[in-house]
């Protein structure tokens, strides 16, 4: 009695603990995929976009500069 | 009435000789960073040597944005099997450069023709807290680095935290003991190689003089002190030992800031003698000169540049 007794929520325990930790497994693997995949695009976005960013964050303070001077060499 | 002024005076003369003589620790200046406890023995001993031609040019287009554009051509070393030997490629490159300057937000950005970018921001995001962020990004995959850092300024002390890409993890912390002395402390980890590291770090400053030392669980010691001769000139030392590779290095430098120039220069005792010359030729005109002879690698080098704005 006793043995099924024990034996039957250790069943149920390792049944619950494995759906979980088969749940608990994809879900740590989808937060790790989904961090990476941001980080991928963050840093490509940052490489492409940074430069521009100062630049138009740059150009839209006062006094205003023109195109021109962005662009020439003097 | 007269009889308020001489208490009042006297009142003054005890203030101030109170202070010379009795240290009020609730009053402590802020320290310096812990990046920076060996800023003026590196500014004498690390200078920016370079081997080649510099050319920088750099264009104000407004009091907060400006452009700079620079080129670079010379001999730059590869890591070659044997100690002995150096191996060195010749390169040139340009670089494109935005700077944003406000007093609460810092953008810099420096792009390089092979597509290296190099970022910095820095962004104070209350008057207490600091965020500062330095990237290196390339095309290539696992070559980009870039740290985040939060530093938090208190009252007599100061605390960081550092994030990096690769699993790092860092916390250094320095706190004024003294009005002329401050000690500090860091830790950090790093996932890549699997690594932590505790370290120490002590800065005594006066007016006329600044020692510091740091003792890091990779091995090495560091011990620089700088003597302020005169306005200017200043003169400064360094000791560093590794205790788990026997390595040591001494060395002695110099700094002369006058009027028109600024020459630093120090000798080594791996038989490494440097300077750096920078003459102002007329305003916003910059002359470089920089040599570093090295007479155990038989290295010479030798680089001249100009600066414009």
């Amino acid at each position: 009695m006793d043995s099924t007794l024990s034996l039957k929520p250790r069943g149920k325990g390792k049944g619950s603990k494995g759906a979980s930790s088969s749940n608990d497994k994809s879900k740590y693997q989808l937060l790790k995929e989904w961090s990476n995949w941001s980080l991928k695009k963050a840093k490509v976005a940052t490489h492409y976009g940074f430069i521009p960013l100062i630049i138009i964050v740059g150009m839209n303070t006062d006094p205003k500069p023109h195109l021109f001077q962005l662009l020439s060499p003097v | 009435m007269a009889d308020l002024f001489p208490p009042l005076a006297t009142a003054q003369v005890d203030a101030k000789t109170k202070v010379d003589e009795k240290v009020d620790y609730s009053n402590l200046p802020c320290p310096v960073p812990y990046d920076e406890v060996h800023r003026e023995a590196y500014m004498s001993l690390k200078a920016e040597n370079f081997e080649g031609f510099r050319f920088d040019f750099s264009k104000g287009l407004n009091q907060k944005f400006s452009l700079s554009h620079s080129v670079m051509m010379g001999p730059t070393e590869v890591p070659s099997q044997s100690p002995d030997t150096t191996i060195k490629i010749p390169v040139a490159h340009y670089e494109f450069g935005a700077n944003y300057f406000d007093p609460k937000l810092m953008l810099v950005g420096r792009v390089m023709t092979d597509g290296r970018l190099n970022a910095r921001l820095k962004a104070d995001l209350s008057d207490k807290l600091i965020l500062k962020a330095n990237a290196q990004l390339t095309g290539e995959p696992h070559m980009s680095h870039s740290v985040f850092n939060f530093d938090y300024m208190g009252k007599d002390y100061r605390a960081q935290l550092q994030l990096g890409n690769n699993a790092l993890v860092g916390a250094t912390y320095i706190q004024s003991v003294t009005p002329r002395l401050s000690l500090g402390g860091e830790v950090f980890w790093a996932g890549v190689p699997r690594k932590s590291g505790l370290g120490y770090a002590a800065r005594y400053e006066t007016d006329q003089m600044v020692a510091s030392a740091q003792v890091a669980s990779t091995g090495n010691v560091v011990m620089n002190y700088v003597q302020k001769i005169s306005e200017k000139v200043s003169l400064a030392t360094d000791f560093v030992y590794n205790y788990f590779s026997r390595d040591v290095v001494a060395s002695v430098g110099y700094d002369y800031i006058l009027r028109q120039s600024r020459i630093r220069g120090k000798v080594d005792s791996n038989g490494v003698t440097s300077a750096l010359l920078e003459e102002r030729l007329s305003m916003g005109l910059n002359f470089l000169l920089s040599a570093e002879i090295d007479h155990k690698k038989k290295d010479y080098k030798f680089g001249f540049g100009l600066t414009v704005g």
